[in-house]
């Protein structure tokens, strides 16, 4: 066996490209380099894999840690999807049902990812010492041409557009775009929003700016950049997606399941997915009309989430000293606000008896209980 | 509609509650909740949420 001493190995331009057994070994290519959560979009908590429709008016999160908004005149699904690029399990797929092919200039759709702040505060970004970034994904779509996306701040008033090229139609295509950080404006270093990964699926041109140079503008896209929902049934897929320090875009993080999923878990957490029998706690009656139980989440939330329950007629039920109970939802209970644990409870259906002990569960397909705690 | 949530237990007021297609959203008053965001930014555009029992 030999020993090679050396300072340091660089490419033969000099660069840091040089690889070792396939693989580029930058400062940057180690463990949470990928500030992005869920880029391989495996985890869906809320959907379970189902299509649902890109809203209006406000964006929604359809898997975790990205959600899109539609406010053209077309209409928009997501879905997790099993098309995936070789080495991926999964994507993130737009279909377009009514196309709308003349966009106002105020009219957007868009799918967008939220670092939180903790997660960008050693890029330094809005000071003289911030860090150029890599973002690469891979992409694929029934159409082709030059698409737009963007980088913005927490409050979107500094904003740098990018757009790439797909070239084959329904051909997956991985993309780079570095981007030199921004040395001026306000970047969320705390528990709020750091910064935001835009990908354009239709932006008008009040949204749409002149790639490759940060503004104060709120631009979500490329000028110019294709529209997803200006074509009947287009679709657009993407995965593996990376935003990492550095010039260079280095091979996609693989993070075990778990660990992907208690990232997720900071932001959302599914105590009871929709679905019957599905167990929500051991609840105790604080008197004949009160029960209550606590719920201890898996990790700390980002802040103290919102209960997200289900709302129906005899949603849940309550099995109690041999008989039960069914009630209509949970709902939050005032108190410390907490990001470890939550106190749930009903006084609306229950009639019980003080002190006993129950075991619950949902009792209807469409009953769930969900923590939200998104940026 | 917004409404104001009393706690059975020691009768503060610090979560408000939204029933939508369905749901029920039972908000915290945390600054860092976007929920909670939403619902001061909804209170600053003049609107009145319903009172808590």
């Amino acid at each position: 066996m030999s020993t090679i001493k050396t300072n340091a190995i660089l490419d033969a331009s000099g660069g840091n490209t040089t690889t070792i057994n396939g693989a580029t070994p930058t400062a940057y290519n180690t463990m949470g380099k990928n500030r992005i959560i869920n880029g391989a979009m495996e985890i869906d908590q809320r959907n379970a894999g189902a299509s649902v429709t890109v809203p209006t008016g406000n964006d929604a999160y359809n898997i975790d840690r990205w959600n899109a908004q539609n406010d053209t005149d077309g209409t928009l699904t997501v879905q997790q999807s099993t098309t995936a690029p070789a080495g991926f399990r999964n994507s993130l797929v737009f279909t377009t049902g009514t196309a709308d092919t003349s966009l106002a200039a105020g009219q957007i759709a868009f799918c967008r990812h939220i670092i939180e702040g903790y997660n960008i505060a050693d890029l330094a970004w809005g000071t003289s010492d911030a860090k150029t970034i890599t973002i690469s994904f891979w992409v694929r779509s029934s159409l082709t041409g030059t698409f737009g996306g963007s980088l913005t701040n927490g409050d979107n008033n500094r904003s740098y557009p990018f757009s790439y090229t797909i070239s084959s139609a329904n051909t997956w295509e991985q993309k780079t775009v570095t981007v030199a950080g921004d040395t001026t404006g306000t970047w969320g270093v705390g528990t709020g929003r750091g910064l935001s990964l835009w990908f354009g699926l239709g932006v008008g041109s009040t949204y749409s700016g002149t790639v490759g140079s940060w503004s104060g503008s709120s631009y979500f896209s490329a000028t110019g950049a294709t529209s997803v929902v200006g074509t009947n049934g287009a679709t657009f897929y993407i995965t593996g997606v990376q935003l990492e320090a550095g010039s260079v875009a280095t091979e996609f993080e693989r993070r075990p399941y778990g660990t992907e999923l208690a990232l997720c878990q900071r932001y959302y957490f599914v105590l009871a997915p929709k679905a019957t029998l599905q167990p929500t706690g051991v609840a105790s009656y604080y008197n004949n009309t009160y029960l209550a139980t606590n719920v201890s989440f898996p990790t700390t939330m980002r802040s103290s989430p919102t209960v997200v329950s289900a709302s129906g007629t005899d949603y849940f039920i309550a099995y109690r000293a041999g008989s039960s109970d069914t009630f209509n939802s949970w709902t939050r209970d005032s108190g410390a606000v907490s990001q470890q644990m939550v106190e749930i409870y009903n006084n609306t259906e229950i009639s019980g008896t003080g002190g006993q002990v129950a075991t619950t569960r949902t009792n209807n397909a469409s009953a769930f209980v969900h923590f939200n705690a998104e940026l | 509609m917004y409404k104001l949530h009393r706690s059975i237990l020691t009768n503060e007021i610090s979560v408000v509650n939204k029933i939508d297609d369905g749901v029920l959203m039972s908000i915290p008053f945390d600054p860092a909740n976007t929920d909670y965001q939403e619902y001061l930014e909804w209170l600053a555009e003049g609107n009145t949420p319903e009172p808590a029992e």
